[in-house]
Parts: C-alpha cells; structure tokens; sequence
C-alpha cells in the first residue's frame, strides 16, 4: 500500500470532502422544504393538488438521479444561455430528487397523526397552518426523524452523482487522482473511508433511534 | 417541435437495445443480491463469532459508501489485483453486491419478523432447529419480506443508470450519446425518462401480480403462514351470476 501518496492526497482529498460536505447540506435543506411541500400537496383536500403532488413523487421515485442531473444540468444551458454552476447545479439535482423521497416520508407522518388531534385544534380555533406547523408537525417527529435521517445519509452518498456532470466534490477529486497517478487502490480507499466516516456514525443513530421507536 | 421528436423517435432502436441491456443487468444482479443477501443474513445470525464479524462488515461497509465508488473499485481497481471484468460483468457485480446488503438486512428484519410463539409451537412439535428454519420461519419470512425485496429491485433498476461511468452502453449512456448528436436534451432525456419509468413500473406491476399469485391463499405446500378465518360482510347480498 502506497501511504506517501495516501499523505501527500490527502489535502486534495480533504478539500473534496469539504464540497462534499457543503453539497451535501444545501442539498439536505433544498430536499426537507421541497419534502415538506410535496407533502402537504399529496395531503391536500383538492384533488388536483394531491394529484400534482403524487405524479411528483411518482416520477422522481421511477427514474434515476443522473436523468435529473443531466436535465438540470444541459437546461441551464439551453435554457438560460450560460451553464449554471455545477454546485448550485448538483445542489437543485439532488433537492428535486430526494425531495420527492422525504415527501413521502413527512406524508407517513402527517398520516400518522390521529384526525382527533387536528380536529381539536380547530375547534380551538387555530388557523389552517397553525394547525398544520404546532400542533401536526411536531407530533410526526418521532416517527419520521429515523427513516429522514435515514434518506439523509442515502443523499451524502448520492452527492458522488455529481460526478457525473463534473461537480469536483470527493468522487471527482479522487478520481482525478487516480487518473493523474495510475494508483487506484490507496486512492478509493481512503475515498471509501471518508464516506464512511460521515455515514456510519448517522446509520448507527439511525438504528438506536428506530429501535426507540419500535419499543415506544 | 414534432421534427424534433421524430429526430428523437429515430433513436428508438437504440433506446430499446439499452433498455434491454438494462433490463438484462438489472435481473443479473439481483440474483446475485438474492444470494448474497442470503448467505450475509443467515451469516449474521449465526453462532460462528467470526461470520458474524465479517458479514456485518460487508453490510455497514457496502450500506455506507457510495455506488458509484463500489462501481469504480470494482472495474478499475480490481484489476490491479489481476481481476479484469467487463463493464457490464463490473456493472452486475458491482450493483448485486451493492444491493445484496441491503437485503440483507430486509432479510434479517423478515426473519425477526416471525414470531417467537411460531418457532416455539413447531419445536414442541418435535420438528429439529433446521426443519422449524426451513419449513416454519422462511415461509413465513418469504412473505413479510417481499413488498422490500421488489423495492431492492427497483434500486437496481434505477442503479444501472450508474454504470454509464464506466461506458456501459444502458439508458442514460445512450441518452448522453443521442444528446450529443442530436443536442434535442428536453426529447432525448425526457424519452429515457419515460423508459425508465415504463420499466419500473412494469417490474412493480409484474412482481405485484406475482406476489397475488404466490402469496394467495390456499398457500403453497409448506407454507405455515397464520391463516386468518374469512368472514363474510354482513348486510352485503348476494350478487346474482350473470352469464
């Protein structure tokens, strides 16, 4: 095992982790609001609404993430006449795509709230959105915060994707690595690691929690 | 607009080729997770310290990097290890051993699924530890776990998309290709859009249906599963056979 070149990548490597990283949380935000709306939609009385919301998550669920991308990534250019930058590009990939992900995640959620307690609290007199976002919401915490933080960690790994239209993130460092210097075991190795440093301590809380959850 | 489609219409043999060949992958691979998937979990729960230790090491390794790393690993690593593989062979393996874990953890979930009282009753009836596993458990698991397994499917389906990084000629790589021919990104990428949805769809209706007929009541011989006693709705009559 080659360690110099392992040392002297290193710095490289760190500073993919880093837009990995970066990518990764705008993507995680950009994902929870779009999930958060999609949700709503899909629990909507109007039927066009709900309808809307469903093809949303139909189509996004049937395809593969590089068909976003790539969507995202040739519409900037075709559309705005000048290719977006391929962060914000990956950024507005992986929101659209998980987005529809995490929309059904909140909607188990929503569902799982009893009609009892909304419809107490518009007896109480509480505004349609104050009914949704303090007394709903935050009864769907526990069941939802696993299988979310769960997508999460599926969304850091699909960050490597962007690779596919050129986001210089850990994949794309590693692999010009390997491209520059021909060794490509050390290289995916420590690529490997760094991913798993940032997943496992999440998959590790995702199954405590999802216990507590079943033993609740 | 409708020069454009027929430009893109033309590509239509291609389209299909690649979506045979994904198709082709997709089923490839999930056997090999199938199998995988079996020995990892029927490894975690043995008593032998050692298997435990390994398998549960390929499912939190596998389940905590990226797809298309393991993708890469195997096509341009292996090789200097003396393993060369063609794409596609990469591409199976790659996605089979991916998706293996995963299931492997569907599977062990299935197992713990069937209750304690089914194991119990059928060693008080005598039956050995391996006939209760085979013939009381894994029916009974087979069940509880199909509605996963067909989403692993799905993940496979949708991963084959990954392996136009490695020049695998599947949907997304001939879109890529048509696209910089044609430079049509809205018909090209929207027609493998439609094919991927067309597949996906068509694997989840087609195992829906298979699950109806394998799962349907009168189970199968050696099926053990609880057998709930079928009331009638009341206050329903009877609707008059026609024909």
């Amino acid at each position: 095992m080659n360690t110099d070149l392992i040392i002297e990548s290193l710095p490289q490597l760190l500073h993919g982790l880093a837009v990995t990283v970066g990518l990764s949380v705008a993507a995680i935000a950009g994902s929870t609001v779009i999930g958060l709306l999609v949700a709503t939609a899909r629990t909507s009385k109007l039927p066009v609404i709900s309808q809307l919301g469903r093809a949303y998550v139909e189509i996004f669920r049937g395809s593969p993430l590089p068909i976003t991308l790539l969507f995202i990534y040739f519409g900037a250019v075709y559309y705005l006449g000048y290719s977006l930058n391929l962060f914000v590009a990956a950024t507005v990939g992986l929101s659209l795509y998980h987005g529809a992900y995490v929309a059904e995640i909140f909607r188990s959620g929503i569902e799982a709230v009893h009609v009892g307690q909304r419809e107490a609290a518009q007896v109480l007199g509480l505004s349609n959105s104050q009914v949704f976002f303090s007394v709903v919401l935050p009864q769907t915490r526990r069941i939802v915060m696993p299988p979310l933080v769960g997508q999460y960690i599926s969304l850091v790994k699909d960050t490597s994707i962007a690779f596919l239209i050129g986001t210089v993130e850990l994949m794309k460092v590693g692999q010009s690595i390997v491209d520059r210097t021909g060794q490509s075991v050390p290289i995916y190795l420590s690529v490997a690691v760094l991913y798993f440093i940032i997943c496992y301590p999440l998959s590790v809380w995702v199954r405590r929690s999802d216990r507590k959850v079943v033993s609740q | 607009m409708t020069y454009q489609w027929q430009t893109v219409l033309g590509y239509l043999p291609q389209y299909l080729h690649a979506a045979l060949l994904a198709l082709r992958i997709t089923v490839l691979a999930f056997i090999l997770a199938t199998v995988c998937a079996t020995v990892a979990a029927l490894a975690r729960n043995s008593s032998v310290g050692m298997l435990r230790l390994v398998a549960g090491v390929y499912v939190e390794v596998i389940r905590n990097t990226p797809v298309l790393l393991q993708i890469f690993i195997v096509f341009f690593a292996l090789p200097s290890f003396g393993l060369h593989f063609h794409a596609v062979t990469a591409g199976v393996l790659a996605l089979g051993i991916n998706v293996g874990a995963y299931m492997c953890e569907v599977f062990r979930a299935g197992i713990a699924s069937v209750t304690r009282g089914q194991t119990e009753a059928a060693q008080i009836l005598g039956l050995s530890r391996r006939q209760t596993f085979v013939f009381v458990v894994v029916p009974q698991a087979l069940r509880n776990v199909y509605p996963a397994t067909v989403n692993n499917l799905l993940q496979v389906l949708l991963g084959t998309s990954l392996l136009t990084a490695i020049a695998v000629p599947e949907i997304t790589g001939v879109a890529i290709v048509i696209n910089a021919r044609t430079l049509l990104f809205v018909q090209v990428f929207l027609m493998a859009l439609l094919l991927y949805l067309v597949l996906s769809n068509l694997l989840s209706l087609a195992a829906a249906v298979l699950g109806r007929v394998i799962f349907r009541p009168p189970l199968p011989i050696g099926f053990v599963g609880p057998r709930l006693p079928r009331f009638k709705r009341p206050g329903r009559p009877e609707r008059a056979v026609v024909s």
